[in-house]
């Protein structure tokens, strides 16, 4: 070992890691390596499918991030997260549904989707990522979905401005929250309903839509149909499927799902902590990158390989994306290539030219126009939201 | 390589191996208290947990003991249908199965789901067993209402009222008792009197 080059060796800080978090794992491998190992495959064979499958009911499902190679995420591809699952067709056909907008409004107002298309129509292309998307790294482990890192799409969201639909309505002078609720529900009535609210100067953000169309095709039913908000630049909670009620308010959104979930500590906590002290509700998406290729664990021939992913940032553009062979101590700047939208992610590529034959862990980290840097990991927070660590792969180079 | 380097490594894999030797011997004990509790837990799991969720959202956590309680006692809060006992006894299954230190891929449970332990132990059977609907409504409820719907008109699973199964007994009882894909057993949650007084109860819809 050298002091300046670790590639191929397992690094302290993954050292350390292991110790913390996935020491029984290594171990309880060793034990019982035939069983392990039949799970792991039958665990890689899911993931060959169109989506990972986390919950089967209700139905939550990440895209393997071998499929952001492409810059528009396909509906049937894109990920899948409700709390309650998709409510029955019916309720959401276009003979049944209406979208209802009351609370602190001049005159309560029903909208069919036929008013809606009557509409100015906007199109924005945007990145909509679940809030726990990376949960399973957070170290200590916390609960909820354990989201790896295709929690995310980027797709094209066509629809009407809510400012346009609130305008029909006419927001009242006490109003600063806009809450919003789904056709979805639990089948147990105790459970509490999902209801969130934004503020309202993100409501009437001109970049803040109701969409009815995902990539040019009616909004699929696993993906809100008919209706459903996009919050650009924001984590997916505010972004509520299957939309029938809109409700503009003076506070916050109350119950569970606003009050209690989908928070994050106001100020740093210990990892493991319990939950306690103000907190604030996940909104902007921090500076993330992933890599989509080579994928984890793929074999590839010396000579040049082009590496390439994908990054983002609710703060602005992303202007800078690097990689590293080294665990981090050296970067290298990636080239950012392709289409270029304020909310969508951007393709970035390194073409890499592997020296030696051997084992190495491929990482990339994003920078921001705010100057917000993707860090190694994220603040540990008691839901594992916001993940945002360098990504990383591990590929095998033959000769 | 630097001798204070050589230091700091050396003591890692000592303090590896050591903690390795521990970790070892308390995965020993948490495996022996997961299997003991493993046939009533998952019993439960399946009657009791999984009408909101499937149970897979339960098996890919890893948590410590305080945080599958205070996990537990928020799904009862919700509507999970667990006494204080299940609900203890729970906590102490999963904390010890699914443990921050578990491997991601846990090897499958060995008992069959079929030969779950019943929790409620049977008297010696005198005669044959006569339902009870007035009683059976109130269990329905409780028991199969969030898949079978109110009424049990249909949900997430079938219609019951009117269905041919009701006149075909043996069919009903095989699928109530030992479950059939989504549909729990029963028999591990529910005395056979429970199971007959839901079964006049659904006739008389
Ligand atoms: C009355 C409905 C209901 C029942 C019954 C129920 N749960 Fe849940 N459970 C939920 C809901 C709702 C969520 C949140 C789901 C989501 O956010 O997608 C949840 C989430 C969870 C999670 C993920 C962690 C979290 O806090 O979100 C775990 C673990 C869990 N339940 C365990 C259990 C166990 C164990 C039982 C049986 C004792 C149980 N559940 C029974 C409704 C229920
Ligand atoms: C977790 C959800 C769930 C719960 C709780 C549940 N069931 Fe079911 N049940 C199902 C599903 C799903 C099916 C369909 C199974 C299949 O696909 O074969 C089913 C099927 C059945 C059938 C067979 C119906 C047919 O047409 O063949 C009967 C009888 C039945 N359930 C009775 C009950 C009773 C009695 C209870 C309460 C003690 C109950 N179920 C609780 C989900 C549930």
């Amino acid at each position: 070992m050298n002091d300046e080059g670790e590639s191929g060796i397992i690094s302290r800080r993954s050292w350390l890691n292991r110790l913390l978090c996935g020491l029984g794992a290594s171990l309880i491998v060793n034990h019982r390596p035939s069983q392990a190992h039949a799970a792991e495959e039958e665990f890689a064979s899911r993931e060959t499918g169109p989506l990972i499958v986390r919950v089967t009911r209700p139905f939550d499902a990440e895209t393997p991030v071998r499929e952001f190679t492409s810059f528009l995420t396909p509906n049937h591809r894109f990920f899948v997260r409700s709390h309650f699952g998709p409510p029955p067709q019916e309720a959401v056909s276009e003979a049944n549904w209406k979208l209802r907008v009351g609370g602190l409004v001049e005159r309560s107002r029903e909208f069919s989707l036929k008013d809606l298309r009557q509409m100015e129509t906007v199109t924005i292309t945007a990145v909509v990522q679940c809030s726990g998307n990376g949960r399973a790294f957070h170290c200590p482990k916390v609960p909820g979905v354990q989201w790896e890192r295709g929690a995310v799409g980027n797709a094209q969201w066509t629809g009407v401005r809510l400012r346009d639909v609130l305008a029909q309505a006419g927001v009242r002078g006490d109003a600063h929250h806009v809450q919003f609720q789904g056709a979805d529900r639990p089948v147990v009535d105790s459970v509490p309903l999902f209801v969130r609210s934004i503020p309202l100067e993100k409501a009437l953000h001109t970049d803040t839509i109701l969409a009815y169309e995902m990539n040019g095709r009616p909004l699929p039913l696993l993906h809100g149909a008919p209706l459903r908000a996009i919050t650009p630049g924001w984590m997916a909670d505010s972004c509520i499927k299957w939309l029938t009620n809109i409700i503009v308010r003076e506070d916050e959104a109350k119950g569970y799902y606003m009050q209690t979930a989908y928070r994050v500590p106001a100020k740093p906590v210990e990892p493991g902590a319990p939950a306690s002290g103000p907190s604030t509700p996940v909104e902007v998406m921090p500076v993330k990158s992933l890599l989509a290729a080579p994928q984890e664990g793929e074999t590839v021939k010396l000579g040049p390989v082009t590496i390439q992913g994908v990054a983002w940032s609710g703060e602005g553009k992303v202007v800078k994306v690097e990689v590293s062979f080294d665990e981090g101590k050296t970067w290298e700047s990636a080239r950012l290539v392709g289409e270029d939208h304020l909310y969508a992610w951007r393709q970035w590529q390194f073409v890499w030219k592997a020296k030696t034959a051997g084992i190495f862990t491929l990482l990339c980290r994003a920078t921001d126009a705010h100057g917000d840097v993707q860090p190694s990991t994220s603040p540990w927070n008691p839901s594992g939201f916001l993940w945002n660590g360098w990504d990383r792969v591990t590929v095998t180079v033959t000769a | 390589m630097t001798k204070a380097r050589r230091t700091i490594i050396f003591s890692l894999v000592i303090g590896l191996m050591g903690l390795a030797v521990m970790a070892a011997a308390q995965e020993e004990d948490l495996g022996m208290v997961s299997a003991a509790l493993a046939p009533r837990a998952e019993g439960l799991i399946i009657a009791r947990c999984s009408v909101c969720h499937s149970a897979d959202l339960i098996a890919q956590q890893r948590l410590p003991r305080a945080r599958w309680g205070a996990t537990v006692e928020k799904m009862k809060h919700w509507g999970a249908e667990i006494s204080a006992d299940e609900a203890d006894l729970l906590v102490r299954y999963l904390s010890a199965r699914y443990h921050p230190g578990a491997p991601d891929h846990l090897p499958p449970l060995d008992h069959e789901l079929g030969k779950a332990e019943p929790l409620t132990q049977e008297p010696e059977a005198s005669g044959p067993l006569v339902g009870v609907a007035t009683r059976g409504a109130d269990i329905f409820a409780h028991n199969c209402q969030a898949c079978h719907g109110a009424g049990a008109i249909g949900g997430m699973g079938p219609k019951l009222v009117k269905n041919p199964i009701l006149k075909h007994e043996d069919l009903f009882w095989e699928t109530v008792l030992h479950g059939r894909g989504p549909m729990p057993a029963w028999g591990s949650a529910l005395s056979q009197q429970d199971i007959a007084d839901i079964h006049a109860w659904l006739l008389t819809r």
